[in-house]
């Protein structure tokens, strides 16, 4: 699979945060989902992928083409969904799609009027008056009627209830069944990634933290838990991050044969990727504390 | 793409559009009621700041409001240069709308003179000086600082023009009277040109430097 777009060296300082030295690809008809905890630096990494801030050094590039000097040639190809907030609410979703229309090449109207229709959108409603479900839809509508090869989403399943993240979802499907595209989304809800996603990249402290396939990630990952007995400084080592309580020691670890040849008797489940995004964070927490 | 941008500033202070154009036909024939020896100039230059300072502050207020919205317009294809100019286009053609509304007042009110293209000229210079200072101040210091400088320009602007038009000052205006029309009309022009680039330039650079959040 070639790569839709790679960013390099990106790095970037606001304040006391910066990001450091982001590197990573996403492969082209894949779902990544961009994860980390909150501040760890996926809307600044997304914000300067889209030039919306201006980084210090790196490269991005999407289908091979740089991003510097052929920025809008790029965005034309790009269809993008940000959080919340990000339209004139007294204009009506006519109104606002007429201003942002004309910015596309490629804007096919019959497609936005399929999608409205699809997500039942009346085009003569003021943007104030949709529900924050309502509102991405319309969002996604508007992002998917250019023939976007990439579509960048921030956060977009935030504060949406199930069946609207669940359509959400098939949308993505739909838009992937198509061929030849991609989806980058950032998120904090990690269980819709379980259902969609087929990369994850971990982001943390303005760090990338890994960058594998979804299925991959989950098999190399295990959850032991068990009797603190079984602990001692060997046996720590096997683990990204260790909880303990009376009852007994939950941990996450990579090195599942080791545990399984050196400790007896423990119990061995498989995580999600909250699981194993919350243990990388606490343990790059505890090596920085 | 511009003419697009334009139409979005004013779509978003529509609701404002229609009362400014009402202002701005009505200040010339109030100040002809108020004061009838210099109502033609004054009234005009009075219309022109309020229309066009009133609205570029309505549509500073709404993207002060969604901030957001300007941060979606600069991740699409438009190049955040198209943005600024936006702006000044915005202005350029309130003040067009506001030459043939006082045209029409002169029309029906013959007591507020003719409307000259000297007039407009000299006029459009003040505009376009004070504009200039306005937008990058408006991109470099942020909305609410600019206010500022828009409030004093709006406090200042009738306590100006009815200096300036007094008749005990006419004399100090008298050196135009010596000039052609097609000469002040040609100095207008290359000063408000000259202003209106060196303050989209660095309108501009002020605007491609700041993180959009």
């Amino acid at each position: 699979m070639d790569p839709i777009l790679e960013v390099s060296g990106l790095n970037k300082r606001y304040g006391d945060f910066a990001l450091k030295d982001i590197s990573f690809c996403l492969p082209e008809g894949c779902i990544t989902g961009f994860v980390g905890i909150n501040g760890a630096g996926k809307t600044t990494t997304l914000r300067s992928i889209l030039g919306l801030t201006n980084k210090v050094s790196g490269s991005i590039k999407f289908f091979g083409t740089d991003m510097d000097g052929n920025e809008n040639k790029v965005k034309d190809r790009m269809g993008i969904v940000l959080d919340e907030g990000c339209f004139y609410d007294e204009l009506t979703l006519s109104e606002m799609k007429n201003v942002i229309a004309p910015a596309y090449k490629n804007w096919c109207e019959q497609d936005f009027t399929e999608y409205l229709e699809r997500f039942s959108l009346n085009p003569k409603q003021k943007i104030n008056t949709l529900s924050k479900g309502m509102r991405m839809k319309y969002a996604l509508a508007l992002a998917l009627s250019h023939k976007a090869e990439l579509l960048i989403m921030d956060e977009p399943t935030n504060g949406l209830d199930p069946l609207v993240r669940s359509q959400l979802l098939n949308i993505l499907k739909d838009y992937m069944a198509k061929g030849g595209k991609g989806v980058f989304f950032s998120t904090h809800i990690t269980s819709d990634l379980e259902k969609i996603a087929d990369m994850l990249i971990m982001i943390d402290d303005g760090q990338i933290v890994f960058q594998e396939e979804k299925d991959q990630l989950l098999d190399s990952c295990r959850i032991i838990k068990g009797s603190t007995e079984k602990l001692n400084p060997d046996t720590r080592k096997y683990f990204l991050t260790i909880e303990e309580n009376a009852f007994g020691f939950t941990g996450i670890t990579k090195q599942t044969s080791d545990v399984v040849e050196h400790m007896q008797d423990v119990l061995i489940e498989r995580p999600t990727i909250e699981d194993i995004m919350l243990a990388n964070a606490e343990r790059r927490k505890k090596n920085v504390v | 793409m511009l003419f697009s941008l334009v139409k979005k500033d004013f779509l978003i202070v529509k609701k404002y559009v229609g009362i400014m154009l009402v202002a701005s036909f009505l200040i010339p024939p109030v100040m002809l009621w108020r004061t009838p020896e210099a109502a033609g100039a004054m009234g005009f230059t009075l219309a022109v700041i309020f229309s066009i300072f009133m609205l570029t502050q309505y549509v500073s207020l709404k993207e002060y409001q969604y901030p957001k919205a300007t941060t979606l317009l600069c991740a699409l294809p438009y190049p955040r240069k198209m943005i600024v100019l936006s702006k000044y286009c915005f202005c350029l053609i309130i003040y067009a709308a506001c030459c043939l509304i006082f045209g029409i007042d002169t029309l029906i009110f013959p007591g507020l003179g003719i409307f000259d293209i000297r007039m407009a000229a000299i006029i459009f210079l003040v505009i376009t000086i004070l504009l200039s200072f306005y937008f990058p101040a408006l991109y470099k210091l942020g909305y609410e600082k600019a206010k500022f400088l828009f409030v004093i320009v709006i406090m200042a602007s009738p306590i100006l023009s009815a200096f300036l038009f007094k008749p005990e000052n006419a004399v100090r205006f008298e050196f135009l009277n010596t000039l052609s029309t097609t000469k002040i009309l040609i100095t207008g022009i290359i000063v408000s040109l000259a202003a209106f680039s060196i303050s989209a330039i660095l309108s501009i650079r002020f605007f491609e430097k700041r993180d959009l959040t």
